[in-house]
């Protein structure tokens, strides 16, 4: 039984006469508890996909189903954790993610939702910056920030639109860490979407790789069956990670040949021709000659 | 020492963050701080600008020597600073006649015994100060004329040779004019000539004359310093008396406790009247002690009625413009946000946004005076008008009136705009993620707004609303000036009417108050705005 399920979605812009397909017959199920990783070039509509899965973009056409009900614009049940942070510039991280926990869990007292929030921040690491603003943060405690503030809506389902693509590579490993953890103490529903196949593979239960846009669909998925808890340290060793990591590589590489295959008709031939004398012109005479252009009257005097 | 290194940065941040910017290279030079670098910093930012303000001030000074026209002069820096004094001392003794007026009991008669020896030992210095006006006066007038008599001689002897030789040249012409035979062109070109001559040599010698007579007014017209100096001692010794006299008014004749004082011993004779009195006689006297002793009741409470001085003037200004201030925002906030919101209704403001904006404070002023009045045709029976008059809290001590809602009302009308603008930008330029920040947390359309709209919008707001208070500002001094409301305005529409010496000093004098109070309304603006706005920067303070 597919929790989360879209069925020959399509995603259009413009008008019909000049409409840009983003996606196209996208058909995607996700059972519950599973980790999904959705890889892609950048361009290829992974953003879209995923303000569909959130529900902020509704698909020209096809459905999108959560528990067998279509989905109906977005919702805390479906924890969204932005690309770029999103986290409100004014507020503290606190205060960030007492805005989710005051929306989710109305009816907790005051002290309850302090030690939820406490709870989260905990969770990610930050305890020792509840108070600070996220300008006064690295891109790291941010991300951790918006990771807490998606946990804390308590989630049936956590959709990573490409998280730590903006973090240098030590502080991304240390929070792909963190969110198996938390994933692997707390099991839930993940879909994520990424450009790192290494990241794809440590984390996902499937990968789905998405082809090159306009009209990107989905392309046959790859099954990770490698035990959990998995070791980073160890992984490379790890036959099955080599064999998964470049046959990815190998077919993301194969579609992105394929696409410049396909725009080769754009390149234009350029004439051969060669121009004749590039010195300038001298420049001193022409002017004097201006001047005393005969036939014109010096008005300027 | 550790307290001293602990304070330097919150210290350094406070300038920062109240744009006092100029003064933290002092504070680091203090600290030891790269001496090098903040004296160079301190010359760029304090001694620079005071160097260009003594170079103004000398180019003012300059300018005020040589702009003399028929309706005055410009002062001069030291005239205006006296004008200033001048302001403070007629507020200082405003102040002093109001506390004696509220004296009573020995307190208000040793201040009269105190008084009247001021009186009796300034008088004399009022008259030798008169006697010496009357003496340097004769004494200049005397080097004048010493310094006239020989020109005025030079000038009735040309005179009187020109009037003789202008006499003899009519003589010859007429000599002339007789021995002329018809049809001599000859003979006729040499009289034309010689017409022509007399006319020029007599404009000629008249302006010789003209001349010497100009040379001997400006002499006239010059004036002493001596003359001058004596003069302003004396206005001063002659002030301090009027001052004096009217004190002592104050505590005798006019005083508050003297008035009651006399009133009751009035109401008791009439008693005794009364008690003799039967039938129409009695009723009428009995009515008119009812109407005393309800007078009265009013002087028991009743507050020095003296002068505005431009101090109070200038509060009343400030409130004036404060009021105008959040009456407009209070209009432009909300729809800003809506305009920001709703793109239907920014369509629908847009014309009333586009008209109204350019208006002139000048145009709304009359309409928002006709409205206030409309509204209050009374004010002494709006329950509301007195009701700011004798408890609104400190409302009641600045007399508020048609005339100062209508001034408010003009403030509120030409400030608005900017912060209208600014809000619609502001919430219309929502970062389109916080946006969905708010959508996956479905936040209903209050929390919506007070969460995430507001909040974002904030610091544009901010800025919309310190340019804001900034139009208000010089706004209000024209409507004040129109609207005659007690204030700044109006402290310079009579000045302007006044036409004494000083008038045109003190005007200068309000060029730099009304210029101070603005910088310091902006930087408070500029401090608040700060607070608001949440990237990067000083905001944590």
């Amino acid at each position: 039984m597919s929790f989360l399920e879209l069925k020959d979605v399509n995603v259009g812009f413009g008008p019909a006469s000049s409409r840009t397909e983003v996606l196209s017959n996208i058909n995607l199920s996700v059972k519950e508890k599973e980790f999904v990783a959705i890889i892609g070039f950048s361009g290829a509509g992974k953003s879209t996909l995923m303000s569909l899965l959130a529900g902020l973009q509704a698909p020209s056409s096809g459905s999108v189903t959560m528990n067998g009900k279509p989905m109906q614009g977005p919702g805390p049940d479906r924890g969204l954790m932005f690309q770029n942070y999103s986290l409100l510039p004014w507020l503290s991280v606190f205060d960030n993610i007492k805005l989710a926990v005051d929306r989710v869990f109305p009816e907790l007292s005051k002290s309850e939702k302090a030690d939820k929030i406490h709870h989260y921040i905990k969770m990610v690491k930050l305890d020792h910056a509840p108070d600070k603003k996220p300008h006064e943060l690295s891109g790291g405690m941010r991300q951790r920030a918006s990771l807490a503030r998606t946990l804390s809506l308590d989630p049936e389902i956590l959709l990573l639109d490409e998280p730590l693509s903006a973090l240098d590579a030590l502080t991304r490993s240390e929070i792909q860490d963190q969110i198996l953890n938390i994933w692997e103490t707390d099991k839930r529903t993940v879909v994520m979407i990424t450009n790192d196949v290494d990241e794809a593979v440590l984390m996902a239960d499937r990968i789905i790789p998405l082809t090159m846009g306009p009209k990107a669909t989905l392309a046959d998925e790859f099954e990770v069956r490698m035990e959990r808890p998995r070791d980073r340290h160890t992984l490379n060793d790890h036959p099955e990670f080599m064999r998964l990591k470049s046959e990815i590589t190998q077919f993301m590489m194969d579609l992105n040949e394929e696409s410049k295959g396909l725009r080769k008709n754009d390149i234009v031939p350029m004439p051969d021709i060669r121009p004749k004398d590039f010195a300038l012109p001298t420049a001193t005479p022409r002017l004097k000659n201006r001047h005393s252009q005969p036939g014109k009257p010096k008005s300027a005097a | 020492m550790n307290f001293l290194k602990t304070i330097k940065y919150p210290i350094l941040k406070g300038i920062d963050f109240s744009g006092l910017t100029f003064l933290s290279p002092v504070v680091r030079l203090c600290y030891g701080e790269e001496p090098a670098v903040q004296i160079k910093k301190i010359v760029q930012w304090i001694i620079i600008p005071i160097i260009a303000i003594l170079i103004f001030i000398f180019a003012w000074n300059q300018a005020s020597d040589n702009i003399h026209t028929k309706s005055g002069r410009l002062p001069s820096p030291k005239e205006t600073l006296l004008a200033y004094s001048a302001i403070d001392t007629f507020a200082e003794y405003e102040a002093l006649k109001e506390e004696a007026y509220l004296m009573s009991g020995n307190e208000r008669i040793s201040e009269l015994e105190v008084t009247e020896k001021l009186i009796a030992a300034i008088e004399p210095i009022v008259e030798s100060t008169t006697e010496a006006v009357k003496t340097t006066k004769a004494a200049y007038a005397e080097k004048i004329e010493a310094r006239i008599a020989p020109l005025d001689e030079e000038r009735k002897k040309t005179d009187a040779a020109f009037k003789e030789a202008q006499a003899s040249r009519k003589a010859a012409l007429a000599e002339m004019s007789e021995a002329l035979t018809p049809g001599d062109t000859a003979a006729y070109e040499a009289f034309l000539a010689a017409v022509k001559d007399d006319v020029s040599k007599t404009d000629e010698e008249k302006d010789k004359v003209r001349a010497l007579k100009s040379e001997i007014d400006d002499i006239r017209d010059e004036k002493s310093k001596d003359v001058a100096k004596a003069l302003y001692a004396q206005t001063q010794a002659a002030e301090e008396l009027q001052f004096l006299q009217k004190k002592v008014d104050q505590l005798t004749r006019d005083n508050r406790s003297e008035k009651v004082a006399s009133a009751k011993v009035e109401m008791s004779e009439e008693f005794a009247t009364l008690t003799t009195l039967t039938g129409a006689d009695a009723f009428k006297t009995a009515r008119g002690i009812a109407k005393d002793e309800a007078r009265l009741v009013k002087t028991e409470t009743s507050d020095y009625a003296g002068a505005k001085t431009l101090w109070y003037q200038t509060r009343r200004s400030i409130l004036c413009v404060f009021t105008g201030f959040l009456l407009g925002s209070a209009i432009a906030i909300p729809i800003g946000i809506l305009c920001g919101l709703n793109s239907t209704f920014m369509a629908a403001m847009t014309p009333f946004v586009a008209i109204f904006k350019p208006v002139s404070p000048i145009v709304w002023l009359p309409i928002c005076l006709i409205i206030a009045s409309a509204y209050v045709p009374a004010p002494e029976d709006s329950t509301l008008m007195n009701w700011m008059w004798e408890d609104a809290w400190f409302l009641k001590n600045y007399d508020i009136n048609p005339a100062f809602i209508a001034s408010a009302c003009t403030v509120a009308l030409c400030s608005l705009w900017a912060t209208l603008a600014n809000t619609a930008l502001g919430v219309a330029s929502i970062d389109k993620d916080h946006m969905n920040v708010a959508r996956v947390l479905k936040l209903g359309f209050w929390s919506r707004l007070f969460k995430i709209v507001i909040p974002s919008a904030l610091p544009l707001i901010f800025a919309g609303l310190r340019i804001s208070l900034g139009v208000g500002w010089m706004v209000l001094i024209a409507a004040e000036l129109l609207s005659s409301s007690e204030g700044i305005g109006k402290f310079v529409w009579d000045q302007f009417n006044n036409g004494a010496s000083d008038s045109f000093a003190k005007m200068v004098v309000v060029v730099f108050i009304v210029g101070f109070i603005g910088l310091l309304l902006d930087r408070i603006m500029i401090v608040f705005q700060r607070l608001v706005s949440f990237e990067g920067g000083a905001a944590g303070v």
